[in-house]
């Protein structure tokens, strides 16, 4: 007999943990009262036999799990005298009996009586799930107490039989195929759909492979069960019955609880159906329940109130759909936390008082990472929640916390249903004082930097403070030039708290600047060389700035400015007169050090205030944290208007070390990185990790750095694992958080590969007199791990923006936990982990981080909107599909080595990839596509009596496999013409190979060649990120009309078995029930039609006029050798050795005899992250051509990046942008169309610095909206890069035939969205993915639509509404 | 449409212990007849019998208490 549903995914479950009682159920009956010892185990003995599901156990067959019922089992069940144990004794027997493990094979239970007292006794009962379940304890029981009760009165017959378990799995097998279960199926399966990421409990991720499990117990007390009951009685919360009212409650209450304690919004808890639906098996012992998913949307607003009314309307659904059989495992899978309401009712034992136990076995299902069991044993009304928590998320901290969490919960529901569940703290106050425990003015600074700076100059005069080019100042020197100025600028009127503004480059004029302003306790306001004139201006007029000091070049961009231009450069000589004595001008700390301008939401830019006491606070906690001393050296290179810069600044000035400074260039990007790393003077830089990033595939082991300081942005694990092994692990890394708001870094973490395992790395714990909070929505602390908003709070914060009170008012608000000091909403999304380190995970807002640059998407769009014909527009910043996974992070599938970042590759626990997991399924089906030596005899053979003079035409590439195929044909008896292409990259000793082969076999050869090889190279790097393709179209083009010309019959491919599945063979085609092998040679040759008519480089620059016509296909006919031959690399290789006397090439230093391959391996893994051969090869290994070693073996070998570059050069490769092009901000606009990008850009260009600008702008006829009617900015982030390419704006799909299409389109494109105008081929839809989308929507719809439609209905919209013709035209018929 | 309903829940939905003796005004649900399954099941048979569809909004005890009150509500539809 076949397992249930629920019976097979526990038996999954126990199956893949085979050593772990993580379905026992336990119970242990406490009976007050005389037991008869024979009369009970014999009762028992009728129970067994009474009952199938007892003498059911579990065998397999051809790997599927069967169940049979053991006509007799003679079971001796065990008793004890316990009479001498303590209780605590009784517990640990208890406790270890109930984690027996059961062998499935076997009987599945374990009961055993034992005596405690004269008058008291424990029966033991542990079950197997797999056959029984809560409702089939009590009917177990309750037969029991009958038997009992029976044998004691002499009366052996059975009264009442007990119906079999057997005829519940009958009518779930009925259920599944009745009408009414394909509505249940199709509503969960589109239930689940919505899912996207699964439950994260406290932030963690579990492993779903921990099977331990601890169990707490809430007990609820007299006074909340009392307020229960009465809430429960209200009309508006009432359902059903009781049970299901209070089911209801307990709902509401984890959903609440699993909402706050995830800071997700959609929530789901998978509970059981009981599903007795009839009579008979409510009397029915063994494993009914089934699982299924509730979901509810909770925003932190909703009250109770309206949460408990969307559970109800959700119960009523799930029960409505909970039918036997209709659990799947994908169902099982879309939950981790599970409700059970148990209300089993065991009555006393014939007379006796009894209280029942369930003992928890310790372990559970390791995708439950949180089971709440609401149970109310025995009908007492005392409801006690257990809770089994997973130790991979629950370690003895948060277990600590979970009931204290859980019950405030319950308790604000008790409290008062209308609050929202949002608004009330879940930590206690101890907990809250826990988490905030440093005083936050601990060690506070009395000086201030320039003070701190004027005693360096005292102390070390001599040493060299700062080196620009050819030019080195001494502390003395600077501080002397630093005076000079000051006292000029004293002379032109400039008094303390003036603001100056520095629009200057990167030189030894910006830092005499800032000090010379300092010096006066005047405000310095650093503008960066590269911003337009247009925002300098804004910067000028805003700050009211009294003078901006400049420089000769850049004097022209103040054009229109009323600001006072002071040119430093021209004033070297002039302030020489001035007096180089200090000027001893107070300082102050409370007042401004300097404004910061960044992006600001209204289209312009805001100043930020940092006083002097904000700057010591950080300078001086950075001088102690980074160890900063004389001997440091930093480079100053970052752009002055960035607040990082502040640190290469300051630091090494206030510690006597020595500033480097590498100028901008005055026009393009600012490379001056490299240049850092080149001139090798420095041991400390800070700069953002995309600077960073072009350290990645460098040999720095002999660099003098040896601190890097990243901040800016997110700091990946990946990228801080290469730039460890760049500078072979000798350089410290620290990651600094901080806005410009908290002066440049307030939390800070130092890289540590070892600990840091998440994809980013976290940015630690808060610095000095500085404290981070983690806050919900209602500013309410959130337990430790959630993820949170995070506030700021301490010396380091900003003193608001200039001139915008209100807005400061808004960030900038009193912080509830200190008294009288401030607290700022960073708007970041941050979580604390398990090492007490703060983790960055993103914005609550607008703003977005490119390259370091913050910036407010809504500066760009008010600008933006600005222009004339802009009706609305909406700018986002799109990531690029490609997956990052460090190269040592990189797994390879165990069976086949696809290696994890091959796009949606997806590992089963065993680490087999789902291409190998997918294939076995069809295997079979796809060895009808091979076939024998012989078979290719005969087809090679039968046009042998026409005139031509060659039988066939063999591709010779000189490689093994060709050599083979070609002795092989000439083996057979027949006249072949070897054909090799000349692409000017086949290594001497390969071509060596060829010609001695030619001769040696006797045949006769040709080279083919083109004068455009290079381009179509180039053209099949862009469009495949590879030279393979473009390479083998030209081979296929050339041969072709060699064959065509001397009538060739047949051109024999050496293409691997691998290979077909990279470009012919698809699942789909194999989907077939009666597979028909000539209708996939028919489509396969449909795809050979469409491929070269594909527009490309071989089709523009080559003769291709013969594929115009379909003759041609008839006339010469491919034939791939290796579909006929399954020869082992091993046989092979002995073959050629003896017999035709090839040898592997050695001088192209890899397995290959083509020269430039190793371009397209090192293009396609720079921008797709993987190699182009690891997918054709995991198929050669799947199929069993080559073994996994020798394929990574392969995969893996070196690449020669000096000869890449050299060959991309000859051949004319422009290699794509030096930064890693992940992420780009793009525009999309509606309004007028015919207003050009070209203009727009240039209307925005005079407003927004290089850095703000979008890489693509697109015209949309209608912007994509949420359903509460704001701009769908989900929908124009998931657009892709290709799609932003194309003319066509984005539309949405129609109806149902327009989606079924996308959803279609979208699976085999690897696509997230697609517009119904977009093009099938310049979505990057070629043959394969033809064969692919034709198939699958050929099933969908049970049609037989011919392949070439896909390219003559290109779009979603033709091609839908062409389907719509037929089914209507279907049927009318 | 009583007798229909009748029938069906004495045949197919009640519990052993319950008396099959009870009629068009019996709470269904507060007297033990129907626990929330069953009820469903009745909800499906009613569904399909009256042909009518029942939204999960419509779930509620106002609308199933009695046998009544399931002929009113499917009256009403």
């Amino acid at each position: 007999m076949h397992l249930t549903q629920s019976q097979f995914s526990l038996w999954m479950g126990q199956k893949l943990n085979p050593d772990v009682p993580l379905y026992n159920m336990a119970h242990v009956f406490t009976i007050f009262g005389i037991v008869e010892v024979e009369n009970f185990k014999n009762a028992f003995q009728h129970l067994i036999e009474n009952s199938d599901a007892l003498r059911t156990v579990f065998y397999e067959k051809d790997d599927q799990p069967y169940q049979h019922v053991l006509n007799t089992v003679d079971y001796n069940m065990e008793n004890f005298d316990f009479s001498d144990y303590t209780e605590l004794q009784i517990h640990d027997w208890v406790k270890e009996r109930s984690q027996k493990n059961f062998d499935l094979s076997q009987v599945l239970f374990d009961s055993v009586l034992l005596k405690v007292a004269d008058t008291k006794f424990k029966w033991f009962l542990n079950i197997h799930h797999l056959i029984t379940d809560a409702t089939s304890s009590t009917i177990l029981y309750e037969f029991m107490c009958s038997f009992y009760n029976n044998l004691k009165a002499d009366q052996h017959e059975i009264l009442e039989p007990i119906p079999t378990f057997e005829s519940y799995v009958t009518f779930e097998s009925n259920n599944l195929i009745s009408e009414k279960s394909d509505t249940a199926r199709s509503f969960w399966k589109e239930k689940v759909d919505v899912l996207k990421s699964p439950i994260s409990l406290y932030g963690k991720k579990g492993d779903y492979k921990t099977t331990k499990s601890n169990r707490v117990i809430i007990n609820l007390d007299k006074n909340r069960l009392d307020k229960l009951n009465t809430v429960a009685q209200q009309p508006n919360i009432r359902s059903w019955t009781k049970d299901l009212t209070l089911f209801n409650i307990f709902c509401t209450i984890l959903f609440v609880y699993v909402k706050r304690v995830s800071a997700q919004n959609k929530i789901v808890i998978g509970t059981p159906s009981h599903n007795r639906l009839t009579k008979k098996f409510k009397k029915t012992p063994g494993l009914f329940v089934e699982f299924f998913p509730l979901i509810a949307d909770i925003e932190s607003e909703d009250t109770f109130e309206e949460v408990l009314a969307s559970i109800k309307i959700e119960t009523n659904n799930f029960l409505k759909h909970a039918q036997p059989g209709m659990s799947t495992p994908e169902l099982n899978k879309s939950y981790n936390v599970v409700l059970n309401y148990i209300n089993a009712n065991f009555s006393d034992f014939n007379g006796s008082p009894m209280i029942s136990e369930w003992i928890h076995p310790e372990h559970c299902d390791p995708n439950h990472y949180m089971r709440c069991h609401i149970y109310d044993m025995d009908q007492s009304g005392n409801i006690s929640v257990l809770l089994d928590l997973n130790e991979s998320i629950f370690n003895d901290d948060l277990k600590a916390n979970v009931s204290h969490h859980f019950l405030t919960v319950f308790d604000a529901f008790l409290e008062n249903i209308k609050q929202p569940i949002g608004k009330f703290s879940l930590l206690n106050q101890q907990q809250i004082t826990s988490y905030i425990n440093d005083d936050l003015e601990s060690k506070n600074n009395t000086i201030t930097i320039l003070q701190s700076i004027e005693n360096i100059v005292e102390q070390y005069p001599n040493a060299v403070a700062l080196q620009f080019k050819d030019e080195t100042l001494t502390y003395k020197g600077l501080n002397k030039r630093a005076n000079q100025l000051a006292n000029y600028l004293k002379n032109q009127g400039v008094v303390s708290e003036d603001k100056i503004a520095l629009y200057n480059y990167r030189n030894s004029d910006y830092i005499i600047s800032v000090l010379a302003v300092m010096k006066l306790g005047a405000v310095f306001i650093p503008i960066a060389s590269d911003q337009p004139s247009e925002r300098v201006g804004f910067i000028l007029s805003n700050s009211n700035s009294k003078l901006v000091l400049t420089n000769s070049d850049l004097k022209k961009n103040l054009i229109d400015t009323k600001v006072q231009i002071l040119d430093v450069s021209l004033i070297r000589e002039t302030i020489q007169n001035e007096s180089s004595d200090n000027l001893n001008i107070k300082q102050d700390l409370d007042k401004l050090a300097y404004v910061l301008y960044t992006s600001g939401s209204t289209g312009n830019p805001k100043g930020v205030l940092i006083s002097n006491k904000a700057l010591s606070n950080y300078i001086f906690w950075g001088k102690e944290y980074y160890d900063i001393s004389s001997k440091s050296s930093f480079a100053l290179f970052t752009s002055v208007g960035f607040d990082l810069t502040i640190t290469s600044t300051f630091l090494p000035l206030v510690s006597g070390g020595r500033v480097v400074i590498y100028k901008e260039s005055n026009s393009g990007p600012d490379t001056a990185v490299l240049d850092v790393i080149k001139d090798n003077l420095v041991d400390t830089i800070k700069l953002t990790p995309s600077h960073l990033s072009l350290f990645k595939d460098r040999d720095l082991t002999n660099s003098s750095i040896e601190k890097i300081i990243v901040g800016g942005e997110d700091f990946k694990v990946s990228l801080g694992k290469s730039i460890k092994l760049a500078f072979g692990n000798r350089v410290r890394i620290f990651n600094e958080y901080g806005p410009t708001e908290a002066t440049v870094g307030c939390i800070v973490s130092e890289f540590n590969p070892e600990k840091h395992k998440e994809s980013s790395v976290p940015i630690g714990k808060p610095i000095s007199n500085m404290h981070a909070y983690i806050l919900d929505d209602y500013k309410n602390l959130v337990p430790k791990g959630v993820i949170g908003a995070l506030y700021l709070s301490g010396n380091s914060l900003a003193d608001g923006y200039l001139g915008l009170d209100q807005l400061s008012e808004e960030k900038f608000t009193e912080n509830p936990f200190v008294r009288g000091q401030k607290l700022y909403d960073t708007g970041d999304l941050a979580r604390i982990n398990e090492h007490n380190e703060y983790e960055y995970l993103g914005r609550v807002d607008e703003q977005v981080k490119l390259r370091g640059y913050r910036i407010e998407l809504t500066d760009i769009e008010s600008n933006l909107n600005d222009i004339k014909g802009v009706e609305n527009c909406a700018v986002v910043l799109a990531k690029s599909s490609r997956v990052n996974i460090a190269e040592s992070d990189v797994i390879n599938c165990t069976e086949c080595g696809l290696p994890s970042n091959y796009p949606n590759a997806d590992f089963d626990t065993d680490g087999v990839c789902h291409l190998c997991n997918a294939f076995k399924g069809y295997k079979e089906k796809a060895n009808k596509y091979f076939k024998t030596e012989a078979e290719l005899q005969t087809i090679l053979t039968s046009n042998k009596t026409n005139n031509s003079t060659y039988d066939c035409l063999s591709l010779l590439s000189g490689g093994k496999d060709s050599t083979y195929i070609l002795a092989q044909l000439v083996g057979m008896g027949l006249k072949v013409l070897a054909f090799t292409l000349d692409n000017g990259y086949i290594s001497e000793q390969a071509k060596g190979n060829i010609d001695r082969i030619v001769e040696k076999l006797g045949v006769d050869h040709v080279y083919g060649t083109t004068n455009h090889m290079d381009e179509i190279f180039v053209d099949s790097l862009k469009r495949h990120q590879n030279v393979c393709n473009g390479c083998f179209k030209t081979i296929y083009t050339l041969s072709t009309k060699i064959a065509m010309e001397k009538e060739i019959p047949f051109i024999v491919t050496g293409l691997s078995r691998g290979q077909f599945f990279e470009t012919r063979l698809t699942e789909e085609l194999f989907w077939d029930e009666n597979l028909d092998v000539t209708k996939i040679d028919d489509t396969i040759l449909e795809v050979r039609k469409l491929y070269h008519r594909e527009e490309d480089a071989v089709k523009n620059l080559l003769e291709v006029s013969m594929f115009e016509d379909d003759e041609v296909f008839e006339k010469v006919q491919f034939v791939d050798f290796y579909r006929y031959s399954d020869v082992s690399l091993e046989d092979m290789l002995i073959y050629l050795d003896e017999k035709v006397g090839w040898l592997r090439p050695t001088d192209t230093g890899r397995s290959t005899n083509c020269l430039i391959n190793q371009v397209g391996i090192y293009v396609h893994k720079k921008e797709k992250g993987y190699s182009n051969y690891s997918f054709p090869y995991s198929w050669d290994v799947r199929l069993g051509h080559k073994t996994r070693d020798e394929s990574l073996e392969e995969i893996n070998e070196y690449i020669d990046e000096v000869e890449v570059k050299r060959i991309m050069e000859e051949i004319g490769y422009e290699e794509s942008d030096v930064f890693e092009t992940d992420e780009k901000l793009v525009a999309y606009y509606t309004g007028d169309a015919s207003i050009s990008v070209k203009e727009i850009k240039k209307q925005l260009a005079k407003k927004l610095p290089a850095y703000m600008m979008p890489a693509n702008f697109k015209f949309l006829d209608e912007m994509p909206l949420t359903k509460n009617g704001k701009v769908d900015k989900k929908t124009l982030r998931d657009l892709n890069t290709e799609q932003l390419e194309l003319e066509t704006s984005y539309v949405a799909p129609r109806n149902e035939i327009d989606e079924l299409v996308e959803g279609v389109w979208k699976d085999v494109l690897r696509l997230n969205k697609i517009g119904i105008h977009d093009n099938f081929i310049a979505l990057g839809g070629h043959s394969l993915a033809a064969i692919r989308v034709t198939s699958r929507i050929n099933e969908e719809l049970g049609m037989e639509i011919p392949l070439k439609q896909i390219f003559n209905l290109p779009t979603i919209e033709e091609y839908s509404n062409y389907l719509e013709n037929i089914m209507i035209e279907l049927l009318d018929d | 449409m009583n007798e229909i309903i009748l029938a069906y829940i004495k045949e197919e939905l009640l519990n052993n212990e319950i008396e099959d003796d009870f009629d068009e005004n019996e709470d269904l649900l507060g007297s033990g007849i129907l626990d929330s399954l069953g009820m469903v099941q009745l909800i499906a048979f009613v569904e399909k019998e009256f042909k009518v569809e029942v939204g999960p909004e419509d779930m509620v005890i106002e609308n199933f208490m009695t046998v009544n009150h399931i002929v009113n509500y499917v009256e009403g539809k």
